[in-house]
């Protein structure tokens, strides 16, 4: 067969797709740097790191509408097939998955700005920073296993999601005992739905890692099935 | 249709629910062979141009042969109704058993290979006579006298022609456009009741309109024969087939001398998603040529 990367069609195709694949990973940086500030807001108590946040968003969304839309261009104009295939389709839904990261970065920024001047539970704000760094490092790894092409890495999301879990599932309970103060009830409410955001970001870098795996194997797995208890990781 | 299944992971040892949405039924692992090839090779004089082809083609499945140019697809399909003896030189190497007997065996008349396995070629290639005459003289070559008109009207029907033609079955042939030319080439291969049908490249002359109604007419088709299709059009081969065989072609770095190699047959879907061999994925996603 004749190597037809030198072809011009091609030459550009191959670069888009590899542009793509760099663009991306800009995306997901700004998108973890948004879940990096809300925390630090959280943590700090400052007000004035969440309304960057809110801001910061524009950009992630301009990532997603210019990867969506050139993706689809080359399905149009490329019929693109095998590895290929699986990438793009993967490019879509780490996208997607990245933009709801985002999203959910800002949503921990407009709960951190009405929790704001309310009193605080140390023990309550201690869970949610943990559970903040690891959906933080969940997501750079499942990126970095996207970059690498490193099944393995993608295969122990899973098992890096679960303190996420377990520290999400016990938030109520440390919550329920700021019921004498209704201030500091307030902020423990508050807490919980950030709580909930931040297990849902897990929850994306787990779907990123399938799609790695998706991509390297051709086989989609679910790592996880909420429906089934019994056969999640 | 969507299915999941749960797997033991090799890597972690756990288990893991997998899902994959599946667009049309794979196909039919069980289903009967029509041909076994078995080392199946041809060599033209003393340079090999197909080499030790072994695979299955089955019963009412449509499967595609798909390559760069010169890597024999055309070459091995005309091994499946003896074509092939018509080229001097040509020699037949290894085994290509129909329904389980030889197709190449000392009893086996050339000829009723040729009316069971009919084929259509790349160019539409009606006779320079009626539409009614085309099928009719089919019939008559073959010896088959009985309720002609009828056979004419069954062929046309099965060719999905018969709606635009049945008042003008007087017509010159050559008057049709190509795409109803071809699809009567198709009807005059019909009308002789084969039970296989080849063809080579049947739609690369067609504009896209005609190339549609080619493609749908392999679909209804394949309910009751069995279709072997050589195409250069991927999309159309991932379009219309069940299975997908790739060809290559290995140059003998000593001699020149360039030998089609089959490289991977699967699943249609299996080969444009998650091809096995390198050389399959670089020729569908246009890297190698």
């Amino acid at each position: 067969m004749e190597d037809l990367h030198g072809l011009a069609t091609r030459r550009r195709y191959l670069a888009e797709l590899q542009e793509l694949e760099t663009k991306i990973q800009v995306m997901s940086v700004a998108a973890q740097e948004m879940v990096e500030q809300a925390l630090r807001g959280l943590a700090d108590n400052d007000q004035a790191l969440f309304e960057p946040v809110i801001d910061a968003d524009d950009e992630v969304d301009f990532h997603y509408l210019d990867i969506e839309h050139r993706v689809v261009d080359l399905f149009a104009l490329q019929t693109p097939v095998a590895t290929d295939l699986r990438l793009l389709t993967a490019l879509l839904h780490i996208n997607h998955s990245l933009e709801r990261v985002a999203d959910m970065a800002v949503n921990l920024a407009k709960v951190g700005i009405l929790a704001y001047g309310l009193p605080r539970s140390e023990p309550v704000l201690t869970m949610i920073l943990e559970m903040g760094g690891i959906a933080l490092r969940m997501i750079g790894a499942s990126m970095d296993a996207f970059a690498l092409r490193d099944l393995d890495l993608a295969f122990r999301l899973p098992e890096m999601d679960e303190p996420v879990d377990r520290l999400n599932r016990g938030m109520i309970t440390a919550i329920l005992p700021l019921a004498g103060d209704q201030r500091l009830l307030e902020w423990g409410m508050r807490m919980h739905v950030i709580s909930r955001q931040i297990e849902r970001m897990g929850d994306q870098a787990v779907d990123i890692a399938e799609q790695v795996a998706f991509l390297i194997t051709g086989e989609f797995r679910e790592f996880t099935d909420a429906s089934h208890p019994e056969s999640q990781l | 249709m969507t299915e999941s299944m749960t797997t033991q992971d090799p890597r972690g040892g756990v288990e893991i629910r997998t899902g994959f949405a599946q667009p049309s039924p794979p196909p039919d692992p069980d289903a009967e062979p029509v041909f076994r090839a078995r080392n199946l090779g041809v060599k033209y004089g003393n340079k090999p141009a197909v080499h030790k082809v072994t695979a299955d083609f089955s019963r009412n499945q449509i499967t595609a042969l798909i390559g760069p140019s010169g890597c024999g697809k055309s070459t091995l399909i005309r091994c499946f109704n003896r074509m092939n003896d018509l080229i001097p030189g040509a020699t037949i190497l290894g085994e290509v058993l129909y329904h389980g007997e030889n197709l190449y065996g000392p009893d086996v008349d050339a000829v009723e290979v040729r009316r069971r396995v009919g084929m259509v070629f790349q160019k539409p290639n009606p006779f320079p006579k009626s539409i009614y005459d085309n099928i009719a003289f089919g019939l008559k070559v073959n010896g088959i006298k009985d309720n002609v008109d009828h056979r004419v009207e069954t062929a046309l029907k099965g060719a999905v022609l018969w709606d635009e033609v049945k008042t003008d079955l007087k017509k010159s042939a050559l008057a049709l456009s190509g795409g109803q030319q071809q699809r009567l080439c198709i009807a005059r291969a019909l009308a002789v009741e084969p039970d296989v049908i080849l063809m080579d490249e049947p739609a690369s002359a067609l504009d896209p309109v005609a190339t549609a109604g080619i493609e749908e007419l392999m679909q209804s088709l394949k309910e009751e024969y069995t279709i072997l299709i050589v195409t250069h059009n991927m999309q159309q081969a991932a379009r219309c087939s069940d299975m997908t065989a790739f060809l290559t072609v290995e140059v003998n770095e000593q001699t020149g001398d360039r030998t089609g190699i089959l490289v991977e047959y699967a699943p249609t879907a299996t080969i444009f998603t998650v091809p096995k061999d390198p050389r399959t994925e670089a020729y569908i996603t246009g890297r190698f040529g």
